[in-house]
């Protein structure tokens, strides 16, 4: 699902991008969130919470919230609600809180 | 509000809730606490978290030696429903150059005639305690694995849990004023919310202590001094010990819930009650931890936040009456270290005022010893 006439915003630059999450490749738009891309590929659970693993979605979509943490790049804790979409990226569910070493 | 009291006990932090507990359980008769803001809001619940036995003076290694004795099962020792998150997975202590290498060699020797599990390890050896660490430069360090962490916050709501089982009245968002006294003798204290008859007072406001004393008329050489610290989003467990560095003047620990807690201490740092927060810290802190922790420059801050630690000028509290004013008790001035040794030094202050013989002799850490000069100075302090 993604808006395509908006009152307001235009869309003007929708350059189709492939990345990959969890091993499948997916296409979204260079430069929209990653979350905006997952979203729109019917991706809607980006995590699972610590204590009960309840499943987590887009919450707060403005980086404050941690519901979205995810891998990228190897990279974890990534609020992938405001990190913007590159061609090639890799996005994986992030099991647990993250290892950095 | 009530109106009298056996004894008021000035600051709701750690001490002052383990004194107050103490006293009752003892049989002090009405004990009162009073905090301005709420429980643990001054340099207890702004600490770093840390629980260690590895000292340079006989008392500081002895203090927290029986305190992490004690905290081991505080819990059922108050008889509270409560987990201080007690967990002991070290402190690695780290030596850089001669002087420093010689004085953890003699505080290692101090160490073990109390029965202090502290041992010297190579900078190889180290690494096996935490595989990421830089040792270039290292001469070694000194590890004890019974230290550890403990959650400040619930320490301090234990202790003030089981006061109030043991009558204890507890007023938070409650300011001390003033205090009343006429010819050597307290009559009263007089707060935002009335006054307390009383003839006995522990002074227990950290960084305010000072204050406190100036109003009883007492000159006490505490002074608040402004520490930063910050904590990381929480990841997988990455870390064992806290790792210490007089050498950076810093401390770094993870934490039970996953985030790293630390600090750095500031040489110049000047005299007062200014605890707002610097970006100079923030990137003074990066930059010195990742040049010894490396891989931890990948995580993301989340918060930063200072205290004040109420510094004594030979880094020891004093533990004492006054000369001045009878039955006027200080413990205060624990520069740094007073959540750790926490436990103890609420018995050993109870003992003291309720004229008991003390577990621990600390008749010499009153706060006349400066005038006798006669200090303990404590030379393990971040």
């Amino acid at each position: 699902m993604r808006i395509t006439d908006h009152p307001i915003l235009e869309f003007t630059n929708k350059t189709k991008v492939l990345f990959v999450f969890n091993g499948q490749p997916i296409e979204g738009v260079a430069g929209e969130p990653i979350a905006a891309a997952l979203h729109a590929a019917g991706v809607k659970v980006l995590r699972h919470s610590h204590a009960h693993h309840r499943p987590r979605g887009l919450f707060c979509a403005i980086g404050n919230c941690s519901s979205c943490l995810m891998i990228v790049d190897g990279i974890p804790n990534v609020r992938v609600c405001v990190e913007p979409l590159r061609a090639g990226m890799s996005v994986e569910t992030q099991a647990g809180k993250g290892k950095i070493i | 509000m009530i109106k009298s009291a056996d004894v008021v006990v000035i600051g709701g932090g750690v001490i002052g809730c383990s004194t107050a507990y103490n006293l009752a359980k003892l049989g002090a008769g009405k004990v009162v606490v009073l905090e301005k803001s709420y429980l643990a809001s001054g340099a207890t619940g702004r600490c770093g978290a840390g629980m260690r036995m590895q000292w340079g003076t006989e008392t500081n290694c002895l203090l927290a030696r029986e305190s992490v004795k004690m905290l081991s099962n505080l819990a059922e020792r108050l008889d509270v429903d409560v987990d201080i998150e007690f967990t002991q997975n070290g402190y690695l202590l780290l030596a850089y150059g001669d002087k420093m290498e010689s004085q953890f060699k003699k505080n290692l020797v101090l160490q073990h005639s109390l029965g202090i599990p502290s041992r010297w390890v190579s900078p190889e050896e180290a690494r096996d305690i935490v595989p990421f660490l830089n040792t270039q430069d290292m001469r070694g360090a000194t590890y004890c694995a019974e230290d550890g962490h403990c959650n400040p916050f619930k320490v301090t709501e234990a202790y003030a849990q089981a006061a109030k089982n043991l009558q204890v009245e507890v007023y938070t968002d409650t300011e001390v004023q003033g205090i009343v006294a006429k010819n050597g003798q307290i009559s009263a204290v007089r707060t935002n919310r009335g006054d307390i008859q009383t003839d006995t007072i522990v002074n227990a406001a950290g960084g305010y202590a000072k204050t406190v004393g100036r109003m009883a008329g007492i000159e006490l050489p505490i002074f608040p001094e402004r520490h930063e610290i910050l904590v990381t989003e929480p990841v997988e467990p990455t870390m064992g010990p806290m790792v210490m560095s007089f050498y950076h003047n810093l401390y770094c620990q993870q934490s039970p819930h996953g985030s790293f807690i630390m600090g750095i201490g500031h040489p110049d740092e000047p005299e007062g009650f200014d605890i707002r927060s610097t970006w100079q810290f923030l990137q003074d802190m990066a930059n010195r931890l990742v040049s010894i922790l490396p891989p931890l420059a990948g995580l993301n801050v989340i918060r930063q936040w200072a205290g004040l630690y109420d510094m004594c000028p030979d880094r020891t509290p004093i533990l004492g009456n006054s000369p001045q004013l009878e039955r006027f008790f200080t413990a205060a001035g624990f520069s740094g270290h007073g959540f750790m040794i926490s436990p103890i030094t609420g018995q050993l202050m109870a003992e003291m005022i309720l004229g008991k013989p003390t577990t621990f002799p600390i008749q010499m850490f009153d706060a006349g010893r400066f005038e006798r000069g006669e200090l303990f100075v404590e030379p393990s302090v971040v």
